[in-house]
């Protein structure tokens, strides 16, 4: 299980710091300003080490927009967007990546779908890069690879542990060529890359259903950020247009879960809990991973509109260092309560508030 | 022969059935369909599948009805194979295949 504070565990050894990086962060938090830029320059110049940019990063999400010019400057050389989309030409996976079709230098192509996975990866990877200091899905800048025209009317797109697959969808199910249009489908499926990197959460019942839950904030963050919208402009919906349109609007919906499509049968609250067993039945779906996420997909939703303002720049904030630092792969809905709380409370008394209050409503803490 | 077809998982968690008999087909296609079904091995034994699939993968639970004689395999998009994933493709292109929502 991921620790809080690597720092803690690994005192600074460079000549240039003198200070442990703990004690330089609570004085970056409660310093004057001139303080906090001597406290956080101090913890920038022994960057190099793993564990002082995470420290930095996390410091980043903590004291918010006012220093992130400060931090632009602390952190060096912008860490740089790697990623190729190739055609697999219906091929399958036996035929994965496929051929190049676009890296990331090149200029838009004569194939809408290349075109879309590139910059639906383009916007996932600045949100995780530009507003969590995190480079890429692995932290270290690993090179994103997307195949689209994956298999023949495929209905599905994933994350397969290495690369992006997109299938072009059937016309049954998915509207032919909406998987990969659609940016928070796109930040849907990377995000478990971050996941696979971090929390790691069992793809089963409760901790399977957190696994889509962050999946489903992070992707829905994606999209907000890109078209710039307030908690109040946002829709709350995960992949709109992409069922064909006789079944539904969406996927599913944050703010009202159950309201997506017909038959969406994600409940809002634990009182309707889905209980299903994990047997490999396909009509089980690993434990109703993709139902009962509908739980904590509200909780967020909550928190999110009871702050205000953009939903990436707090809740969003508790959420990913939730995922990323706190939890363990098993796991459960109380668990991301407890440590989402626990992670606001750095926030300040408002943010732990929101945050409990919002756990309180859909049954999690009773 | 029936060959259903039961998908879910993936992204959405939406469960389909896709359905066809070689009844319903012309003589060409009923051999080609046998083919099809005899390439994909269905009626050999299969190990289960173990342990929880990796996020959003397609689950698919193939079932041949053979004149009374039911073989039902279980995959995901990471283990089906091949020539399970042919026939899949070769059923879901037959106009005769019926296609409904599971629940």
């Amino acid at each position: 299980m991921p620790t809080t504070s690597t720092a803690r565990r690994t005192p600074p050894r460079t000549p240039c710091s003198i200070a442990p990086p703990d004690l330089l962060a609570r004085v970056a938090r409660q310093g004057t300003p001139e303080q906090r830029d001597a406290a956080l320059a101090a913890l920038a110049a022994s960057a190099s080490m793993r564990t002082q940019r995470s420290l930095l990063s996390r410091m980043r999400l903590e004291l918010g927009a006012e220093t992130a010019n400060l931090f632009a400057g602390l952190e060096g050389a912008s860490p740089t967007r790697r990623q190729t989309v190739y055609d697999n030409e219906s091929q399958g996976r036996s035929g994965l990546p496929g051929t190049r079709k676009r890296g990331e230098d090149d200029p838009p192509v004569d194939d809408a779908s290349v075109n879309s996975a590139y910059d639906g990866t383009a916007a996932t990877y600045d949100l995780l890069q530009q507003v969590f200091g995190r480079d890429s899905l692995d932290g270290a800048g690993m090179e994103l690879i997307s195949s689209v025209h994956y298999g023949v009317d495929f209905d599905n797109a994933f994350w397969n542990g290495a690369q992006m697959v997109y299938g072009d969808g059937s016309g049954q199910l998915f509207v032919k060529g909406a998987l990969v249009q659609a940016l928070d489908v796109v930040g849907h499926e990377l995000f478990h890359g971050v996941t696979s990197f971090t929390a790691d959460l069992t793809y089963s019942k409760q901790s399977g259903a957190l696994n889509e839950h962050f999946s489903d904030v992070f992707g829905s963050l994606v999209k907000q950020r890109h078209l710039d919208q307030t908690v109040d402009e946002a829709d709350w919906l995960i992949g709109a247009g992409t069922l064909v349109p006789s079944m539904g609007k969406a996927l599913r919906s944050m703010s009202e879960p159950g309201t997506a499509y017909d038959g969406d049968r994600q409940p809002a609250d634990m009182a309707h809990y889905v209980d299903l067993p994990d047997d490999n039945d396909p009509r089980n779906d690993n434990g109703g991973v993709h139902t009962n996420s509908g739980i904590p997909n509200r909780a967020f939703y909550l928190v999110a509109t009871a702050l205000g303002g953009h939903a990436w720049e707090t809740a969003g904030a508790i959420w990913y260092r939730t995922v990323t630092e706190r939890l363990g792969s098993l796991a459960q809905f109380s668990d991301a309560a407890a440590q989402t709380m626990d992670v606001a409370s750095s926030f300040g008394d408002a943010e732990r508030a929101a945050v409990e209050k919002a756990w309180r409503e859909v049954g999690v803490l009773t | 022969m029936k060959v259903s077809v039961v998908r879910g998982g993936g992204l959405a968690g939406i469960t389909t059935r896709t359905e066809l008999s070689a009844s319903a087909l012309g003589e060409e296609d009923a051999h080609t369909f046998t083919e099809k079904v005899r390439a994909a091995g269905l009626r050999e034994a299969r190990p289960a599948g173990g342990g929880p699939s990796g996020p959003d993968r397609t689950l698919y639970e193939v079932v041949l009805d053979d004149s009374g004689s039911v073989v039902r395999s279980r995959f995901t998009d990471d283990d089906l194979p091949e020539s399970v994933r042919r026939l899949v493709e070769w059923v879901d292109a037959r106009p005769e295949r019926s296609h409904t929502r599971e629940r």
